[in-house]
């Protein structure tokens, strides 16, 4: 199956304007994006997010690397039909009405008038902007704009659709009336690649995905996989009758551990085949098991813990 | 014919017709843009306003100058202005779009870069149209006002105003396909100047003394002007509505072959530029 999107090596280099040192702003980054899956890229600001994004959709050239889209090069007009993007914070013609806008967009896609005429009028339904459809866009709101910009994304029906940062500028009912769309568009079959900060949203919606912090690559995946820190671990929340010690587990299975969440309830981790055994000692020993489950490290936490360890290994190199 | 040249063929036919669709869709978006913005809007306001004070001077010449004045005064009025607007029009518009980064939503679009060079100009060729349309509609009313004989050579006059504007236009583009704003206004502007002033160079060149005859690197210069720049005096034809000398059409066609030719070139050099440009 071909990948909807297959990135190889891929660097960018830029020289800002009356400087002599040149900015790498990505370094040999590699991903696949299959079909059908949402796809998430993290990372901090000047990560090489939108960089990245850029070169996906044919507005930069790669310094090196291979970037394919849909099977072909991303200035491709057949591929580029094929996609819908939606930029971070979206800036339009604001002399245009949402109607308008839509309309020169859908003839840049090939639409005849009756097609334009009932996408767009589904579209504003969708992003619920039918209200101001006779409004200029100068007159809309920051959400109401990432809404207009959602609109025009989804204008051509994609197969693969770029969002970078589609949530930012929402309030909570917007952002999840949004993430609701992303959910269904999954649903649908569609291949979604999306940057965020919101770390919830990557969260909720993402299959897999990458994290880049400073131009580099730091890890790809499975989320799931990313949270577990690479080792299946499970973890028992357990509570000790009044008065009673925590879990001495000094002679248990190897690597399980106790942290205590209050002086009566401790979380005792332990690797995940050992977990059966642990658990059954920790009831002969008297303490109730309050809850259990997998062990997964938030994401934020993966991705602190990440990009600490880049500036670790930089320091060191210094 | 194979079966496959005839689909060859048919594509390539489709191919140019969709890429039609999008060179009209952006020059339609150019064309709103112009007709929704204050600022042209004014201009054309300016305009009609300058060529109906020609009525005022007029009445300041001499008796039987007035007719010249008004037919001189009133086509000087509109072709500085439709140069005015060419300029200003082309070297801000891609610039804008660059600066507003309303390029990330258009360039990602089944469009080609050179499609959207194409566009811009196509935009501003009708706007500059409906610009020269008014400008005249004025300009023929003030004759008609003051009894001055109208006749069908005032029309090729003000379409080969439109020529020179279309002309001064593809200049802008280039340079603002890599250039900021104001440098693209200086060399276009530049290029302007040398152009209307390529007869004078000219004359100066075929005289028997003076500086181009003295200096060899100037005169190599003066040449090298003259035979590479656009003589926008071919665009003027003022002296010969006055003395009533006829304009006649294959004069107008001649001149737009060339004014095309010029268009082509500078547009292709804009779109090649633009091609390899990144948008950061």
């Amino acid at each position: 199956m071909t990948p909807a999107i297959a990135v190889e090596g891929l660097s960018k280099t830029f020289r800002p304007p009356f400087r002599l040192k040149k900015v790498r702003a990505v370094r040999s980054v590699s991903f696949t994006v299959t079909p059908g899956e949402v796809f998430g890229f993290l990372g901090p600001n000047g990560a090489g997010k939108t960089t990245t994004i850029k070169v996906l959709t044919g507005l930069i050239r790669p310094t090196a690397g291979r970037v394919a889209v849909l099977g072909g090069p991303p200035t491709s007009i057949e591929v580029k039909a094929r996609v819908g993007f939606l930029p971070e914070q979206p800036y339009f013609y604001d002399y245009l009405k949402p109607t308008e806008l839509l309309d020169i967009f859908g003839r840049l896609f090939g639409m005849d008038r009756s097609t334009r005429h009932r996408r767009i009028h589904e579209l504003l339904d969708l992003v619920g902007l039918a209200h101001a459809k006779d409004r200029t866009l100068r007159k809309f709101s920051k959400g109401m704009l990432q809404r207009v910009g959602l609109a025009q994304a989804l204008l051509n029906d994609p197969d693969l659709l770029i969002l970078d940062e589609p949530l930012s500028g929402l309030d909570p009912i917007g952002r999840k009336e949004v993430a609701d769309l992303i959910a269904s568009l999954k649903a649908g079959g569609k291949t979604i690649f999306f940057s965020s900060h919101i770390l919830a949203d990557i969260e909720r919606l993402c299959d897999r995905v990458v994290i880049l912090d400073r131009g580099e690559m730091k890890a790809e995946g499975r989320l799931d996989d990313l949270l577990a820190g690479g080792r299946w671990e499970k973890e028992a929340v357990v509570r000790a009758r009044p008065g009673g010690a925590p879990p001495r587990v000094e002679t248990w299975p190897e690597g399980t551990r106790v942290e205590e969440i209050d002086p009566a309830t401790w979380r005792v981790v332990t690797p995940g085949e050992a977990f059966g055994p642990v658990l059954q000692r920790l009831v002969e020993a008297g303490f109730e098991v309050v809850g259990a489950g997998d062990r997964r490290l938030s994401l934020e936490a993966l991705i602190m813990g990440l990009t600490r360890e880049a500036s670790g290994a930089r320091e060191v190199a210094r | 014919m194979t079966a496959s040249g005839v689909a060859g063929a048919a594509r390539g036919l489709f191919g140019l017709g969709a890429s039609w669709t999008r060179v009209h869709a952006l020059a339609l978006n150019t064309f709103i843009e112009a007709s929704r913005n204050r600022a042209f809007v004014g201009l054309g306001v300016a305009a009609v306003g300058l060529v109906v004070s020609s009525i005022a001077l007029s009445q300041l010449a001499i008796r039987d100058q007035a007719a010249r004045v008004l037919v001189d005064f009133g086509l000087f009025a509109i072709s500085l202005l439709s140069v005015v607007i060419a300029v200003v029009m082309g070297v801000i518009l891609i610039f804008k779009e660059v600066d507003r980064k309303t390029f990330y939503l258009v360039l990602p679009k089944p469009v080609r870069r050179s499609e959207v060079v194409a566009g811009k100009f196509a935009g501003l060729l009708a706007v500059l149209a409906v610009a020269v349309v008014v400008m005249g509609a004025a300009w023929i009313l003030s004759l008609v006002a003051r009894d001055v004989p109208v006749n069908p050579d005032m029309i090729k006059a003000l379409v080969l105003v439109w020529f020179e504007a279309a002309l001064i236009t593809s200049v802008a583009l280039f340079f603002s396909s890599f250039a900021t704003p104001v440098m693209s206004g200086v060399f276009t502007l530049g290029i302007f100047l040398v152009g209307r002033s390529v007869p004078l160079l000219d004359e100066l060149l075929r005289a028997k003394k003076g500086v181009l005859v003295r200096n060899p690197l100037v005169r190599f210069i003066a040449q090298a002007v003259t035979d590479t720049f656009p003589d926008l005096s071919v665009f003027h034809v003022g002296k010969e509505l006055i003395l009533g000398v006829p304009v006649g059409w294959d004069y107008v066609g001649g001149v737009a072959l060339y004014c095309a030719g010029y268009c082509v070139f500078f547009l292709a050099l804009g779109m090649l530029i633009f091609r390899r440009r990144d948008f950061v």
